[in-house]
């Protein structure tokens, strides 16, 4: 008969529960903790390099002492013709590396991608190998080879172990895109008069382009600090930066060493940089990062 | 275009119609053991409307992308404005497609998508400005040049896409389900448009579809597909009043399918009765048959007119579908028919068709069609 709903007596209390009950999900959601936990997690991630970077604009040469700002340590750095011919070398290396591992690796991903039935899967497992192989492994068995087959350890020995490795990196970031690709659009092209080779000059590598770049800047990464593989497939001179840096401080740490390390941070972080931005300088709405992270643009 | 060709058409055999925009002789389509196409003759002439319809694996999409040179037939002869065309490849045949999915550039805006195949022919910029604002207003896209695929909803990418294939003046369009992917709404406001279009450019459509009700509203005539054949061709009318297999009948709209044996000038239904027919020349006495009544057609009780073939049956469903209600009616344990009443300024109160109610129901003789198995 009535509509109204009943009024309950005891319906009073009902809203100081409903608030403890939601200060209780926000406490359970971001326990207080989390951020202090987070924060030393943060500080002894970076502490140790800011220092690094810090006292390599130290006036004094105490490792401990702050003693003023000067680029001393850098001016010796670059001042040594051996240190000078090692950063040369280490971008030497990482520049071709970049280029190689990003064009076999691309094409490498066109294979997998396009390749059915049972080989093909099989190789689609082989390609991740170089991934989890331990570094100490993969340098070893290089330097076997190369012994083996009686070339001379050199700057070639080195790129050719590292772009071995790199490669891998490179095919797991296009292929997660190019598998991504509606196979539509490559009919659609050749429908409108393209042929294949416009097909993929005007529509896959414009798609894939943004995969391309992330991946090759994450290789020079990689390349140019990477120590292990450099450090049993390099000959006596020069030396990559990172083995050359292993050298020196056999003998002592020096703070050329926090200016060289400070320089070797910046070069990574430029080209990591230049991963995440150049995607979004032109125009795209996927960042680099999204790429590597194989996230779908939306 | 089809320099290379010109030479073997002058032994072109004489079945190859000069008015046809494609045409298709004595084409087979193999995949591996599996044949998606058998023997398929078929003429298209310009200017059609021409759906294909059929169940999915029915050799539909197969045979439009034969058309468009994404596959080459097993067997048999393709002809496209009377050329045969086996030796060219899809970036040089005057055909352009729209894809189910849209498959639009999405690194390019609206406007390079549509100029697309008017920059491969290398046609000039101010040529390709023109013809592709033409494209865009016929699409009412007027104004979004500059926007991305993925800010576009499915309404406008569809339009972008046919935009994209129209703007290269084909000689045929080749649309592979183009609306699937739209709701109902949208769907039926593209099927008047895309009539529209058609009437208004003049190109030949290839469309293909498994909708019944899209095939008979936007063609001038369909192809029933089913397992690789063409089953019946003609004007929607044709195949939807004189469907000639059960098959067509039954895929096409809701068709009552009765069991029987012809007797004379009539058909002996598996319940006993008697029905009149205009049983073909071909069907002797003694053959089976199935009888087809399109639920339209049946009248209820009191709207019998004299001279119908009249049964009698229990009401054991009723459809409330708004303009119509469904009566479906049993007349023995299994067999069904189902009766179309309009819900004009007539129709009674409701509780008409209760359930468990003992109906008749009559159509005139010549509604009844007569179909072989088959």
């Amino acid at each position: 008969m009535s509509v109204e709903a009943p009024v309950r007596p005891d319906a009073a209390p009902a809203p100081r529960r409903v608030r403890r009950s939601s200060d209780q999900a926000r406490e359970f959601d971001r326990p207080r903790f989390l951020v202090g936990f987070t924060g030393l997690f943060y500080l002894f991630l970076f502490l140790p390099i800011a220092i690094v970077v810090l006292f390599s604009f130290n006036a004094e040469r105490s490792l401990q002492v702050f003693g003023g700002f000067s680029l001393r340590w850098y001016d010796a750095f670059l001042s040594s013709e051996s240190y000078r011919s090692s950063l040369t070398a280490s971008i030497e290396i990482a520049l071709v590396t970049m280029v190689v591992a990003t064009v076999l690796g691309t094409t490498l991903a066109f294979g997998l991608v396009r390749s059915r039935g049972r080989t093909g899967g099989a190789f689609n497992v082989l390609m991740l190998v170089p991934l989890v192989t331990p570094e100490i492994v993969a340098g070893v068995s290089a330097l076997l080879l190369f012994t083996q087959m009686g070339l001379r350890l050199s700057l070639e020995t080195i790129m050719l172990a590292h772009i071995t490795f790199s490669i891998s990196y490179v095919t797991v970031v296009v292929r997660a895109r190019l598998a991504a690709l509606d196979p539509e659009i490559e009919a659609a092209a050749m429908d409108l008069g393209a042929t294949r080779m416009e097909v993929m000059r005007l529509v896959i590598l414009p798609a894939l382009w943004p995969a391309i770049l992330a991946s090759g800047l994450l290789v020079f990464a990689l390349s140019f600090d990477d120590f292990v593989l450099s450090f049993f497939t390099t000959g006596e001179s020069p030396q990559p930066l990172p083995v050359r840096i292993y050298s020196a401080i056999r003998f002592g740490v020096t703070p050329t060493i926090n200016a060289i390390g400070t320089l070797m941070l910046a070069i990574s972080v430029i080209a990591i940089g230049l991963a995440l931005a150049l995607p979004r300088l032109f125009g795209r709405r996927e960042s680099g990062l999204g790429v590597l992270l194989g996230e779908e643009g939306a | 275009m089809t320099d290379t060709t010109t030479s073997e058409t002058a032994s072109v055999d004489s079945r190859a119609e000069v008015d046809a925009a494609v045409a298709l002789e004595g084409v087979w389509k193999r995949f591996g053991e599996q044949v998606a196409v058998r023997d398929m003759n078929l003429t298209i002439g310009r200017g059609e409307f021409f759906s294909m319809l059929g169940p999915s694996g029915c050799g539909k999409t197969t045979t439009l992308r034969m058309i468009a040179g994404f596959e080459q037939p097993s067997e048999g002869r393709l002809l496209l404005e009377g050329q045969p065309v086996a030796d060219v490849p899809p970036y040089r045949r005057n055909v352009n497609t729209v894809f189910q999915g849209y498959a639009l550039f999405e690194h390019l805006d609206v406007f390079r998508n549509v100029a697309f195949g008017l920059e491969r022919k290398k046609v000039e910029k101010a040529e390709i400005r023109r013809r592709v604002g033409e494209a865009l207003e016929l699409v009412r896209l007027t104004g979004r040049e500059r926007a991305r695929p993925r800010e576009l909803s499915g309404g406008m990418k569809q339009r972008v896409a046919l935009a994209r294939a129209l703007v290269n003046h084909p000689a045929v369009l080749l649309l592979d389900e183009p609306l699937g992917a739209l709701d109902l709404q949208l769907r039926k406001q593209m099927q008047v448009e895309l009539k529209e279009i058609q009437r208004e450019v003049g190109i030949t459509f290839v469309y293909v579809t498994h909708d019944q009700e899209e095939a008979l509203a936007v063609s001038d005539r369909i192809a029933v597909m089913n397992e690789g054949v063409i089953v019946q061709c003609g004007a929607p009318e044709e195949v939807y009043e004189k469907p000639e297999r059960p098959f067509v009948a039954g895929f096409i709209g809701i068709s009552n399918l009765l069991e029987g044996v012809v007797e004379g000038g009539a058909v002996r239904l598996s319940g006993g009765a008697l029905a009149s027919a205009p049983v073909p020349a071909s069907c002797a006495a003694g053959t089976a048959v199935q009888l087809s009544v399109r639920p339209e057609k049946i009248a209820l009780d009191e709207l019998i007119e004299d001279g119908m073939v009249v049964l009698s049956g229990v009401v054991v469903e009723r459809v409330y579908l708004g303009t119509t209600t469904q009566v479906i009616v049993e007349l023995a344990p299994g067999v069904r028919l189902v009766a179309l009443e309009q819900n004009t300024y007539r129709a009674r109160s409701d509780d008409r068709w209760e359930l468990g109610t003992q109906v008749r129901l009559g159509w005139r003789p010549e509604h009844g069609l007569v179909l072989r198995e088959g």
